[in-house]
């Protein structure tokens, strides 16, 4: 394994604060980073170095734990300990917060826009997840509430093409969840993790998606559809997820989150203790039982827990971190020859 | 001696006997105690739901605009649901799972309808505490 992760910057984003979570914009030019001091800031490259180009602080009574930008790039939502999500909408530098969210009962945890960018979903510690549709005067309606879990809800995103919705959880289960008859249901539960399940990716395919847990494991689960080769029991028209590849061994800590770079297929993770870690599958291995390497491992990387780690959707390689010390840093990930 | 093991075993089989009818009575009330306490308060919670519903139906009946068929659509999906529940099986395996589906329609509609009730849901989810 080689050291193949460069330190680019490092920028204290949220002084005295933590750095909850990073979200690039779609074309990668904007990445937008949250805090424990209630606010959004918004962050561009000029030259060599990144800027902060707005700070977006009026929103929010608490904590901003997640932000997620439309697919158009033109809106950013953030879900906030403050039971509510704001809509960003942006112009040019400025965003004016056009719509906020209510409905959970607490702290909202997480915020992801469907790939058509006319749903959004949101999730709380209340337990539950709610699906909002957006109409063309940027009207939000709730489609539905999903009292499926019966923990916290730490995270929602989106199945990269499909409308089909997968959240994480403290009762250490997936839930996946699809459109029928008006209303959303729960289409699959993935059973596995021994503890808390904090954050999710899907690989570029939208095939499999990663999981990563305070058991100190990430899983990679694959969908499998009805009369699949492999046989795979389903049940109806419905497809199965089965857990493909465990990682473990690999982290100290719990592990906060995970990417899944949509250009190369690589996986970062941020862990609780401090590093940050890259994964890449190892060429030729089982499409039913794949394999992964530790291609790089940075272990002092922040100087407090890692609690998230962002792949740029343009630039190969580039990658953003956070972390509980306030701090954002950029980094290069260069594989090395051979591999 | 043969009679001292004759009348042991007798006292121990009847004591038994004694002891489990009376244990079973005792199950028995409490049992029912207890249903009654939980079935009353998710009787009463369902019922706030349909009282809720039904007066909305009646606000919303009078007028009708596009926006209000989807509203009045949620309505009738929790009303629909709330006249489905089996209220006289408690052994229905699924009554949490319907029991949750109608909290977050009931949620559903709030947020449509712009309001915030004024009884607290109960918030210890779907399981038995004891």
């Amino acid at each position: 394994m080689k050291d193949s992760l460069v330190l680019l910057s490092r920028i204290l984003a949220h002084p005295d604060s933590r750095c909850w979570f990073l979200a690039w914009n779609p074309a990668g030019t904007l990445l937008a980073s949250c805090g424990g001091d209630r606010s959004v800031r918004i962050w561009g490259r000029e030259g060599d170095s990144w800027i902060c180009k707005s700070v977006l602080c009026e929103g929010h009574q608490r904590t901003v734990r997640k932000v997620a930008w439309s697919p158009c790039g033109n809106y950013l939502a953030s879900a906030s300990f403050d039971a509510t999500t704001c809509i960003w909408k942006k112009n040019e530098d400025d965003f004016e917060c056009v719509t906020t969210l209510e409905g959970h009962e607490n702290e909202v945890k997480s915020v992801a826009w469907a790939p058509s960018g006319n749903l959004l979903a949101t999730c709380s510690r209340d337990k539950s997840v709610w699906v909002w549709e957006v109409d063309e005067e940027d009207e939000y309606e709730c489609v539905s509430v999903l009292n499926s879990h019966t923990q916290d809800v730490k995270h929602v995103v989106w199945h990269p093409s499909q409308e089909l919705l997968a959240s994480a959880s403290y009762d250490d289960t997936v839930k996946l969840y699809r459109e029928e008859e008006d209303d959303w249901v729960c289409c699959a539960t993935l059973e596995g993790h021994e503890s808390t399940v904090w954050s999710l990716a899907f690989d570029p395919s939208g095939q499999r998606l990663a999981s990563c847990s305070d058991d100190r494991t990430v899983r990679i689960w694959r969908q499998y559809l009805p009369g699949n080769e492999q046989g795979v029991a389903c049940s109806g028209s419905e497809a199965s997820w089965k857990c493909v590849c465990t990682l473990s061994g690999f982290h100290s800590r719990t592990i906060y989150d995970v990417a899944w770079c949509q250009l190369t297929g690589t996986l970062a993770t941020a862990c609780g203790d401090d590093a940050i870690r890259v994964f890449e599958e190892d060429p030729g291995s089982d499409p039913q039982q794949p394999t992964f390497s530790l291609t790089a491992h940075v272990p002092q990387a922040h100087s407090q827990d890692v609690n998230c780690v962002a792949w740029n959707p343009k630039e190969r390689g580039l990658l953003a971190s956070c972390s509980d010390d306030g701090e954002l840093a950029f980094w290069k990930y260069q594989p090395s020859e051979g591999i | 001696m043969r009679d001292l093991l004759l009348l042991r075993r007798r006292f121990h089989g009847e004591g038994y006997r004694e002891g489990y009818e009376e244990g079973s009575s005792l199950g028995m009330i409490e049992g029912r105690q207890h249903g009654t306490l939980h079935g009353a308060k998710i009787g009463s919670e369902i019922g706030c739901y349909q009282g809720f519903a039904f007066a909305w139906r009646g606000l919303l009946h009078s007028c009708a605009t596009e926006r209000d068929s989807k509203k009045m659509k949620v309505l009738e999906a929790l009303i629909g649901m709330i006249q489905k529940f089996p209220y006289d099986d408690p052994t229905y395996d699924k009554l949490h799972e319907d029991l949750d589906r109608i909290r977050g329609k009931f949620k559903q509609l709030c947020s449509l309808l712009n309001v915030q009730p004024d009884f607290k849901i109960s918030t210890e989810g779907s399981g038995l505490s004891f």
